[in-house]
């Protein structure tokens, strides 16, 4: 019984140390103080304000010079980026997937086993072999070699994904399908892709979220000029530490969190 | 068509792409990165096509081009690279264990919502979570006004930019690496097999060891690979919470890109790292192989 208790006890100072850093944040992110960000200093909005531009009671030294312009562009960027970055790897992952979990080929294992190495393999590796590659076959960094970069590894994700859904899906339907005179292409339309479009949907949001959340690839092989969000705030931790990183990460959770939950949502009704 | 033919022409239209994207874009750059280990750096930050081992023999410790002077500082800091993540994966398992134990014996709905809970942190920006132990670790910060609160300690303590702080920023930031694995193979355990454990008189601690340990050891296993991989590599970690003090084979890497530009010898570095990950990985599927056969 009183191992049990310690157990709870220790299990709740566990959630206390996966939460209590970041609400640190949020909560610090409203904070009044702008000498020292550590000592509460009444409720503010100004954080958020500076973020967009807007009028605040701020003093120069207060805040990052000209971040506002750079923050949202570097929003952009991400976005930009996750957005095709996500797609791309989706089409692809699902395919091999597709491939792998219902045609019979002597490579299925090998392709199986492969698929795992761009998930494992440590990113700074990935990052600066994609950096020589790029600059040895004469390739200008930019959007689209980050795009490309990040999809090295996404497409693992979204295989593995997707693949975990294939296995859970019945075949014996796709063949009663086929029996009842559907086409491959009917079969593939009404039956395999329906079954499997939580998968999908998972696998792309899961790209989506892992896309605007890289930091090590895209920072060898973003180049000058394409700052993603993370990039950029790696920036800002460099030059110093002010209340507007607060501002800047509790947007970035609250946005996290949308995803994440809408990704439930769907599970949910999957499962329904 | 047959409907062989047909089908070979189908798996083809869904490999073919996806395949020479990832021979061109994954396995080529890992290709050129080996080529590149045994070139010799340009004068002005690019390469000479020369092939040399030197880069090599530099890591081992032949700081000079001629194989007289030894000094691994190199060595040296790949093994203080391999021990900060050795200790990363015993903090995380101490961590995560207990933990993992007391979510799998929650009433079912609670155990999903916390499962949940476990690894929405993972899709949480890994920059906001190490900001967040910035803020909790800096001589003015939480932990430091805490203690001096409390009087433990008059001055603040140093917690940022050191060991400590690059350790504890890798465990919790691979919480839900750890964590899953773990969990999976302590949600099997046969409960059965506990109690008659206890029931012939074992102690606690002898079931823990006999019984519950042997049985989530391949979590165990799994959780610390799978941890111990990106921890080995990190850069951003030691960046953030170890300062220039806390040197990893990551930062050194980073700084032969970006830097000093040696590009040859990071390459080399980047090598060194990719060999123990794929040697660590071929070690543990022996070992589940091995496992399924007995």
């Amino acid at each position: 019984m009183i191992l049990r208790r310690l157990l709870s006890l220790y299990g709740l100072l566990f959630f206390v140390f996966v939460y209590a850093p970041i609400l640190l944040v949020v909560i610090y992110s409203f904070n009044a103080n702008t000498l020292n960000m550590m000592i509460w200093d009444g409720f503010t909005l100004d954080w958020y304000r500076q973020l967009f531009g807007m009028e605040t009671s701020l003093t120069q030294s207060a805040t990052f010079v000209d971040s506002t312009d750079q923050l949202w562009g570097a929003v952009r960027t991400s976005l930009i980026v996750a957005l095709s970055t996500s797609v791309f790897s989706t089409v692809c992952g699902t395919a091999l997937a597709l491939a792998v979990a219902r045609y019979r080929f002597r490579l299925a294992r090998f392709y199986r086993t492969l698929m795992t190495l761009p998930m494992i393999m440590p990113d700074i590796v990935l990052g600066i072999a994609l950096l020589i590659f790029f600059i040895t076959i004469g390739m200008n960094l930019s959007m689209l070699t980050i795009i490309i970069g990040q999809s090295t590894f996404l497409i693992s994700y979204v295989f593995v994904t997707v693949s975990a859904r294939l296995a859970e899906v019945d075949t014996s339907v796709e063949e009663a399908s086929a029996d009842l005179g559907a086409t491959p292409a009917q079969t593939f339309r009404k039956v395999t892709l329906p079954g499997i479009a939580p998968g999908i949907l998972g696998g792309w949001l899961l790209a989506f979220i892992i896309s605007m959340d890289d930091l090590v690839i895209t920072y060898f092989i973003a180049g000058t000029g394409n700052t993603t969000l993370p990039i950029h705030i790696w920036g800002l931790l460099r030059r110093g530490i002010k209340p507007e990183i607060n501002a800047i990460a509790t947007l970035m959770l609250l946005f996290t969190l949308v995803i994440a939950a809408a990704g439930l949502y769907f599970r949910s009704r999957r499962q329904k | 068509m047959s409907l062989a033919r047909r089908k070979l022409l189908q798996l083809i239209g869904l490999l073919g792409a996806p395949t020479v994207f990832l021979l061109v874009f994954f396995f080529g750059p890992l290709l050129i990165m080996l080529v590149y280990s045994l070139l010799t750096p340009g004068l002005y930050g690019g390469v000479d096509w020369i092939f040399s081992h030197l880069n090599y023999g530099r890591i081992l410790g032949w700081a000079d081009t001629r194989y007289e002077k030894f000094d691994p500082v190199y060595i040296a800091i790949f093994l203080r690279s391999l021990k900060l993540a050795a200790l990363t994966v015993v903090a995380s398992l101490a961590v995560c264990y207990p933990a993992a134990f007391w979510i799998s014996r929650m009433r079912p709905g609670m155990r999903d919502f916390a499962i949940f809970l476990v690894t929405l942190p993972f899709f949480v920006s890994l920059i906001v979570r190490l900001f967040a132990w910035v803020l909790i670790l800096r001589p003015t910060g939480f932990l430091n006004q805490g203690l001096m609160g409390l009087g433990l300690t008059g001055a603040p303590i140093e917690f940022l930019y050191t060991d400590f702080a690059v350790i504890l920023g890798m465990t919790y930031v691979f919480i839900p690496f750890m964590f899953l694995p773990l969990y999976g193979s302590i949600e099997k355990l046969d409960l059965a097999q506990i109690e008659a454990s206890s029931d012939l008189g074992a102690t606690r601690f002898q079931t823990f060891r006999k019984v519950i340990l042997p049985a989530t050891l391949p979590g165990i296993v799994g959780g610390s690979v799978i941890t111990f991989i990106p921890a080995l590599g990190n850069f951003i970690v030691p960046s953030v919470l170890g300062g220039a003090k806390v040197l990893m084979i990551g930062n050194l890497i980073e700084q032969q890109f970006l830097s000093a530009r040696n590009w040859p010898f990071g390459s080399a570095l980047a090598m060194l790292v990719m060999s123990a990950v794929l040697i660590l990985l071929i070690a543990q599927f022996r070992l589940a192989k091995k496992e399924a056969q007995s």
